[in-house]
């Protein structure tokens, strides 16, 4: 058969490089097969942790977990877990578990642009490693809802500044005063004028200084002469100290007059014990004059009798006296 | 000129398609004018450039004849695509007689490809990484350049160059030549020899097709990423394993059967529809083809790919 337009110029090596185009296709794609698998973490052998956290938004299969900035894990599954939370599987290769101890802390963090991070911290290091499968909860730090709440706030702050600021605000009155105040500070009366408000009151503040000022030179006149004072006082003290105290002085005198007075009380014991021997005998002679009066209450008794009798007598006399001198009283 | 053949139907593949018969009779097939100004009627601008004469001898049967010609020039397009899916999947077109074509085709749809697209690969990779990186830098975003860099080069843009390339520099050609021996009866005798010319003209240059899709898109996805990782990181290795893991991510299972299954048809569109008969011609009449409107066709399924691979990756 004829086949003009088929009957193509030889190539040389024609199946040569066929075979070696395809070679390169099959290289080429077996390569680029590879080389995603690995990329994919199908190679390598991973252990899980399973993070728990509130809700996975954000969180999406084959994302990112860092540590310190370098990604160490991958997310493989998310799955809603029979508490209502979300469980985020990650998947770390054996060779960066050794980043992740007991102690290591996880969080989800949402920033205003970009997707959700996942990070691991791990404060010591020393701990020990965190087993196969392990379960965080997780925390999550969402700047955007921050924002309503911090929004709300600035509202807030920015009408207290508004109300700060206004015409008739507390702040711009205390402002004008303190302006007032200032003018005054660097007025005349300066800051006692501030202090007093009128210069009444700061004239006589004045005088009293001034006053104060003089009393103070006459206390220190009258603090001179206490001093001359006590000067002369010291003097009297030393005097009468010797007066006293001196080897003439009222001490010794006084000791020898004690000596003497204890001789005199020697003597007057003495005295007295001669005086209780008189009253010994006075008693002696008391009780036989309470003998001799006894014996007198019956003399007595017998003289008085007698004296009865005796008158008696002189009246029974009397009565058969012719004589008898009238003893009759005549009244008037 | 005729494709009426011998009487009896045969049982092998036909070198037009399943939908073109020996037996077909076609009326317009007689006034080479007619059949001229059939295909003109399909498009506007052929309309525009028409003489007055034709103008007048247009019928509004023409146009109520278009819709039903279009849908059945599709049918023989999927006729033929799937004429070639069977050949290409039967061990019987590889045999050891079929190996100095399928080489040829291979070599001629590849090789003198290679040098310009590389090049020209290379260059607009670099132009994009360069625009992608400066500008994720300049807002402080540079931790997404790679991700973005990925999705838009690899996934996307690079897929499409190189169908179109390859749909330019080698399909479209090989598609006239097949047109050409259509035209000159030279499949027909061919057939009539006892030779195929689905196996032995057509599929070799369909493979060759399909093989430089591949063999480029593999090459242009490769340098760009090796020429991403140069541009972030310079020449050092210190940030591959950042790098591998960030690729990684981009690449997750669902992109990657949609970029290999967007790939495998980008190869069989460029491949299958340029050597196609083409419908406009009621099978009959092969004129040369218009490319412009090949061309079209051609971009049209290709997008449709392209926001079918979209919609997979993003919705």
């Amino acid at each position: 058969m004829s086949q003009p337009s088929e009957t193509p110029p030889p190539i040389p090596h024609l199946e040569l490089k066929a075979r070696l185009l395809l070679l390169v296709m099959v290289v080429l794609v077996a390569g680029a097969i590879a080389y995603l698998m690995y990329a994919r973490g199908a190679f390598e052998r991973t252990q899980e942790v399973v993070l728990i956290a509130d809700d996975s938004e954000g969180i999406s299969v084959g994302m990112n977990m860092t540590f310190s900035g370098f990604a160490i894990g991958r997310v493989g599954r998310i799955e809603l877990s029979s508490e209502g939370n979300a469980r985020i599987i990650v998947n770390v290769p054996q060779k960066d578990a050794h980043w992740l101890r007991e102690s290591s802390v996880f969080t989800i963090e949402s920033g205003l642009v970009g997707g959700t991070k996942i990070r691991a911290f791990t404060g010591v290091l020393t701990d020990p490693p965190l087993p196969d499968g392990a379960e965080r909860k997780v925390l999550r730090g969402d700047a955007a809802a921050e924002i309503p709440r911090m929004i709300a706030s600035v509202r807030e702050l920015v009408n207290n500044l508004g109300a700060l600021t206004g015409s008739d605000a507390p702040l711009n009155r205390s402002l004008a005063n303190l302006q007032l105040t200032a003018e005054k500070l660097n007025g005349p009366r300066g800051a006692i004028g501030v202090l007093l408000g009128n210069d009444a009151d700061a004239r006589r503040l004045s005088q009293t200084l001034e006053r104060s000022n003089a009393l103070l030179a006459r206390l220190d006149t009258l603090v001179l002469k206490a001093d001359g004072i006590a000067a002369r006082t010291d003097g009297i003290i030393a005097h009468a100290d010797e007066q006293v105290f001196g080897s003439n002085g009222l001490m010794p005198e006084t000791r020898a007059t004690v000596v003497q007075l204890n001789g005199l009380l020697a003597e007057t014991r003495n005295s007295l014990k001669k005086v209780d021997a008189v009253l010994v005998e006075a008693q002696a002679i008391g009780a036989n004059t309470r003998e001799a009066t006894t014996d007198l209450g019956a003399l007595r008794a017998e003289v008085e009798a007698s004296l009865r009798k005796v008158e008696h007598l002189v009246n029974e006399v009397n009565r058969k006296w012719p004589f008898a001198r009238d003893a009759q009283i005549k009244l008037p | 000129m005729s494709l009426s053949g011998p009487a009896p139907v045969p049982p092998r593949s036909t070198p037009q398609g399943g939908s073109v018969t020996p037996d077909d009779k076609v009326p317009a097939a007689a006034d080479p004018v007619l059949a001229r100004f059939g295909r003109a009627g399909a498009t506007a601008g052929a309309v525009a450039s028409a003489g007055a004469e034709q103008l007048r001898q247009m019928t509004p049967a023409m146009f109520t004849r278009t819709p039903l010609r279009w849908l059945k020039g599709w049918w023989t397009v999927a006729q033929f695509g799937a004429q070639m899916l069977v050949l290409m999947l039967s061990p019987s077109s590889y045999r050891r007689s079929q190996h100095q074509a399928l080489y040829y085709q291979l070599h001629a749809a590849s090789m003198p490809l290679l040098p310009g697209f590389t090049a020209m690969s290379a260059v607009l990779s670099l132009v994009i990484i360069r625009i992608v990186v400066a500008t994720a830098q300049s807002y402080g975003l540079s931790q997404y350049a790679l991700d973005v860099l990925v999705r838009t080069l690899v996934l996307e843009l690079l897929p499409l160059l190189v169908a179109l390339y390859v749909a330019l520099r080698f399909t479209m050609p090989a598609g006239e030549a097949v047109a050409e021996l259509r035209e000159r009866g030279q499949l027909q005798a061919l057939w009539q020899a006892g030779g195929d010319p689905a196996r032995d003209v057509l599929l070799p240059r369909v493979l060759g097709g399909v093989f430089a899709v591949v063999l480029l898109a593999a090459l242009s996805a490769v340098m760009a990423l090796v020429m991403t990782y140069v541009t972030l990181y310079g020449f050092t290795s210190w940030g591959l394993a950042a790098y591998t893991r960030d690729v990684g991510q981009v690449f997750n299972p669902a992109a990657t059967v949609i970029l290999c299954m967007k790939a495998f048809f980008f190869s069989l569109v460029v491949a299958i529809l340029p050597l196609a008969p083409d419908p406009r011609h009621d099978g009959a009449a092969l004129q040369r083809r218009d490319e412009i409107n090949q061309l079209g066709r051609l971009f049209a399924l290709i997008l449709l790919i392209e926001v079918l691979s979209l919609v997979g990756n993003y919705y």
